[in-house]
């Protein structure tokens, strides 16, 4: 047999492109010809070669992407947290006006969707560039509670990077808060279905999205979710007695 | 005879189930040296986390897709990955001067070594293959490059609008293409 009629038999037996004649007949000839046993360690060797170069599913950009935020917390030369510093001078003034604005608005009678979003602070920890970077700006609107600018900042760089679920996350809330619920779920269920620091986070916010358009029985479905031992188990559980 | 695995595979185990705890564990106990290592010898703290990544990267490539058993243990392993990295790095820019801490140079087995040379001819085998591959032709580049994105074949079949029977007759003799190019230029 010629040398290239066995790379072509080769190929075909490693793809699957033979009847059950073919392979039997393969699996005989290939016990004593070294040169067939040589050339199908080297067929598995390419294949596999080329597929590490090609592949790059979702695991793998996965751990491209953890390997990522890894890489700034351990190698960033200073690192700079996204703060209300600029602000720090008019709190006082901003303190006084929240006690008088509380007494009117008496939070405390507000719904329930409210007293549980806490939807925290969004940290950005990256190298102590002097530029502001697009996501830097999205922080500072999210921080300031302007969900409607902070959403259109956070979608472009959602768009821009599928992958990142830190971002996925905050434009979830974001979108939550501009009245999106649907488009919020969207998004935040493809965090809960990977395995992301923020997978019962992205839970907890969907529950919430249907708190607040009184859908309780999907609320309370999604809040069963949350498995003790998680940051949101407590408020997750407290929120369910309310229901 | 073949030499048994060393127990540090798992952390080999750990890039490839993208295990948190383990990862993290490398970073704290190999980054600041490698940083240190790079920073020292003209690189900066950039660099030196670019070098990190790809080392990983490329063990993490070699684990999952061509299972790479780890024979040395793992820290001096990735150490010396990204010592070479950068030393070829550093070479492709010309700068010569370099200083090797060499203490902890010597407390490298030759394990090690052969390990961390074996794992850089791999890379450099598979660009080469890369290379060949985009030679072929279009539609060969592109069954070959769908069916090896992970996805179930059927569906790669039904994406590239042929039968699976084709898809696999087709695939076969791309690639059997591609091993003849790779042969001719060896």
């Amino acid at each position: 047999m010629m040398a290239e009629d066995k790379i072509l038999l080769v190929a075909r037996y490693s793809e699957g492109d033979m009847d059950e004649n073919e392979i039997a007949n393969f699996k005989t000839q290939l016990q004593d010809d070294v040169e067939l046993q040589q050339n199908l360690k080297e067929y598995q060797n390419i294949h596999q070669s080329l597929k590490m170069q090609l592949a790059n599913d979702e695991s793998d950009q996965r751990f491209k992407q953890h390997l990522n935020t890894l890489g700034r917390q351990h190698f960033s030369e200073e690192v700079k947290v996204i703060s209300f510093r600029p602000y720090k001078k008019w709190l006082p003034a901003v303190a006084a006006i929240l006690v008088v604005g509380l007494l009117l608005w008496a939070p405390w009678n507000s719904s329930l969707y409210s007293n549980y979003a806490d939807n925290g602070q969004m940290l950005i920890t990256e190298r102590g560039a002097a530029q502001q970077t697009n996501l830097d700006v999205a922080a500072s609107f999210y921080n300031d509670k302007d969900y409607v600018a902070a959403e259109k900042l956070l979608e472009r760089e959602y768009l821009a990077n599928l992958q990142n679920e830190m971002v996925g996350y905050y434009y979830g809330i974001a979108l939550i808060e501009t009245h999106q619920e649907e488009v919020a779920r969207t998004v935040l269920t493809k965090i809960y279905i990977g395995e992301s620091a923020f997978k019962y986070d992205a839970a907890y916010y969907i529950a919430l999205s249907y708190l607040k358009e009184d859908k309780n029985t999907d609320c309370i479905a999604w809040l069963k979710k949350i498995p003790p031992g998680t940051g949101r188990y407590a408020k997750a559980t407290e929120l369910l007695t309310k229901l | 005879m073949a030499k048994s695995v060393h127990q540090d595979q798992r952390y080999l185990l750990a890039l490839v189930n993208n295990d948190a705890g383990l990862i993290n564990e490398i970073y704290k106990k190999c980054a600041g040296k490698v940083k240190s290592f790079v920073v020292f010898n003209n690189g900066t703290a950039d660099d030196a986390e670019d070098i990190f990544q790809e080392a990983l990267v490329d063990i993490y490539n070699q684990a999952k897709y061509k299972d790479l058993q780890l024979t040395c243990p793992f820290e001096p392993f990735l150490l010396l990955v990204c010592k070479r990295k950068w030393l070829n790095a550093l070479k492709k820019k010309s700068v010569l001067q370099v200083t090797n801490s060499e203490d902890d140079l010597l407390l490298v087995g030759e394990d090690t070594f052969k390990q961390a040379e074996q794992l850089e001819e791999q890379q450099a085998q598979a660009d080469l293959f890369l290379k060949a591959f985009e030679k072929l032709g279009d539609r060969c580049k592109e069954i070959i490059k769908w069916s090896m994105q992970g996805d179930a074949q059927e569906k790669v079949a039904e994406a590239l609008g042929v039968t699976y029977g084709y898809l696999r007759k087709k695939k076969s003799e791309c690639m059997a293409s591609l091993i003849k190019l790779v042969q001719v230029n060896n």
